[in-house]
């Protein structure tokens, strides 16, 4: 088995995760996938040994990944004062058992493009606002509206789920 | 209970396994290789461009070497040669006899020939008195010289068949690659193919011109009339040419699979053609040597010579419209989401709608009769090329240009003079 194969089998499946988060079919995921790995073997002389390789090579990924899904989509983001921009926490009452992760890619695909990728960057791949203002060129007001939008949207679409099933 | 919405996602996402697709590692493998692939090709490339120069350059360089020392010590030789003889007046080199030098082979005007001359007539002498082995040394020259250019010319064929072989592998590759390619977008093209079934049917009203003509040169709107008494008064000469007309109705298509439609329609469809340089004629023949059916109370007739000087020179224009039932196939031959190209091919019934000959001079334009000579029924066989373009989900826009020869149009010629149509039309259809 080569270094590269290895490397593979290793990352393949988390860094599939993170493609399926950004891409709107699992063949869309699969493409990101490839051209990360693609990306990876090119640069992985680039990799500092500063942090985890794991953490370098995701990364890289979610580079991949906003790449093409600029390509796919036409993004707009909403602007909202800072005032104006509700309480950071989003609570809702629901079994945690209840839900796949299915269920919930299907909700963050639902959301409009510019809420999904903020939301996808802040709170599943754990970039701040000043890194994803930085990386989708916005103010970092618009980043955390923008988010608390995503957010109100899915607690709507949870609740909406839930009454659908009662 | 009442959860963080981020910490519901975050946990859900770190606890929740996912597999990469298997088929993912083969094409980032065969990505790999690729890539390895135009490396190799860039870099025997750049060597083999490298290894000209230097080859290039080396035998430039070696001519030099080879030819200057050459010249050079041929003439100092001559003078060791001499001087070793005791002969210091170069003048006296005639009472040299022992060196075996010919005289006469010694222009006196090309010192450097003569040099080269007594090179090359001078053998032994020069090895015993200088000890120096000037034809083993030129020898081993010209042995360097070859051993390097045969080096040379190994190392470009090897590189040659190296990158042919490259090529070849890179060509499997890609082949290989491209199957899969066109695997994946059929796979595609079902998935939407089901997607849309519910929207199989499209409804296209166009509008379209045509131009039509025969095959055969020598049928005029009148025809040739060979059973007709009068055999001076064919119209074979007579210049006859299609005109554009337009055609309109709506096509009605079914998609049947994800590459094959099934097309029918009605269209009116007008066949044009002029018939040119005939004369009125006030003779008015007992039998009607064309054919026309005159209206009545039409009193002029129509010759391709003058009857006398000045007569109106007359074009005759005919006008057969057809009701058209199309049924046809249409293959999807490529296209994507939004375009797409497809091949028509398929058959007409045409039912005789409108069958009028008109005259037409500098002095009027009157119908006078029709044809007697075009069929009620006849067929055409129509192939084509369509183009669709996706407005939106429902709506499409159609454009084809076609090709239909029509087949027993006429009763007195067998299908030879038959007419052709070539035409376009274009339309806004609407998919449901």
């Amino acid at each position: 088995m080569s270094a590269q194969a290895k490397l593979y089998s290793l990352f393949a499946d988390t860094l599939y995760k993170v493609c399926l988060k950004y891409s709107r079919t699992p063949e869309d995921a699969q493409d990101t996938l490839q051209d990360s790995f693609m990306v990876i073997f090119k640069d992985i002389k680039k990799f500092k040994h500063k942090g985890s390789f794991e953490g370098w090579a995701k990364r890289v990924t979610v580079n991949v990944a906003l790449q093409k899904f600029r390509k796919k989509s036409s993004i707009r983001f909403d602007d909202l004062e800072e005032s104006k921009i509700p309480e950071e926490k989003v609570f809702i009452d629901i079994e945690e058992k209840d839900i796949s992760l299915n269920f919930l890619l299907s909700l963050i695909h639902k959301l409009p493009p510019q809420y999904q990728l903020i939301f996808n960057l802040y709170v599943l791949d754990e970039y701040s606002h000043k890194e994803i203002s930085e990386i989708l060129d916005i103010s970092i007001g618009t980043s955390k509206s923008n988010l608390s939008r995503a957010r109100q949207l899915l607690k709507k679409e949870i609740n909406t789920m839930k009454k659908l099933q009662l | 209970m009442s959860k963080d919405i981020d910490k519901l996602f975050k946990d859900k996402f770190k606890e929740s396994k996912t597999t990469a697709p298997t088929e993912a590692w083969p094409v980032i493998q065969a990505k790999l290789k690729m890539r390895r692939i135009n490396r190799l090709i860039y870099t025997f490339s750049v060597l083999g461009f490298l290894g000209l120069i230097s080859f290039m350059l080396f035998s430039t360089q070696t001519e030099k070497t080879l030819s200057k020392p050459l010249q050079k010590n041929t003439s100092l030789k001559n003078e060791v040669i001499l001087k070793g003889k005791g002969v210091n007046d170069v003048n006296d080199v005639n009472d040299v006899n022992d060196v075996n030098v010919n005289k006469d082979k010694l222009p006196v005007s090309k010192p450097q020939e003569d040099s080269k001359k007594l090179y090359a007539t001078i053998t032994t002498e020069k090895e015993s008195k200088n000890n120096m082995p000037l034809e083993k040394t030129s020898f081993f020259k010209e042995k360097f010289k070859d051993t390097v250019i045969e080096k040379q010319v190994k190392r470009i064929d090897s590189l040659v068949n190296s990158l042919d072989h490259l090529v070849d592998h890179l060509k499997d590759d890609l082949k290989k690659e491209k199957k899969k390619l066109i695997k994946k977008k059929d796979s595609i093209d079902v998935v939407n193919f089901n997607k849309e079934k519910r929207r199989r049917w499209n409804v296209i009203p166009v509008f379209g011109i045509s131009n039509s003509g025969r095959l055969s040169d020598n049928v005029t709107t009148l025809g040739t009339t060979r059973a007709v008494t009068y055999p001076d008064k064919y119209f074979d000469d007579n210049k006859s040419s299609g005109l554009i007309a337009s055609t309109y109705g709506f096509n009605v298509v079914f998609r049947a699979t994800n590459r094959i439609s099934i097309q029918t329609g009605i269209f009116s469809k007008e066949l044009r053609f002029l018939t040119e340089g005939l004369f009125l004629s006030e003779f008015i023949p007992d039998v009607n040597p064309t054919n026309i059916i005159y209206n009545p109370g039409v009193e002029v007739r129509f010759s391709n010579t003058p009857d006398m000087v000045g007569s109106e020179s007359v074009s005759l224009s005919q006008s057969i419209v057809y009701m058209e039932m199309p049924f046809e196939l249409k293959y999807r031959m490529f296209g994507s989401s939004k375009f797409n190209t497809n091949l028509i091919g398929g058959f007409s019934f045409l039912y005789l709608n409108k069958n009028e000959i008109r005259a037409k001079s500098n002095l009027l334009s009157r119908e006078i009769g029709k044809a007697s000579n075009v069929l009620t029924t006849s067929t055409s066989l129509n192939i084509g090329l369509d183009i669709e373009y996706h407005l939106s989900k429902r709506l499409v826009l159609n454009s084809a240009v076609m090709y239909k020869k029509h087949y027993n149009t006429y009763k007195d010629y067998n299908n030879e003079y038959s007419p052709y149509n070539v035409g376009m039309h274009v339309g806004i259809g609407y998919k449901f």
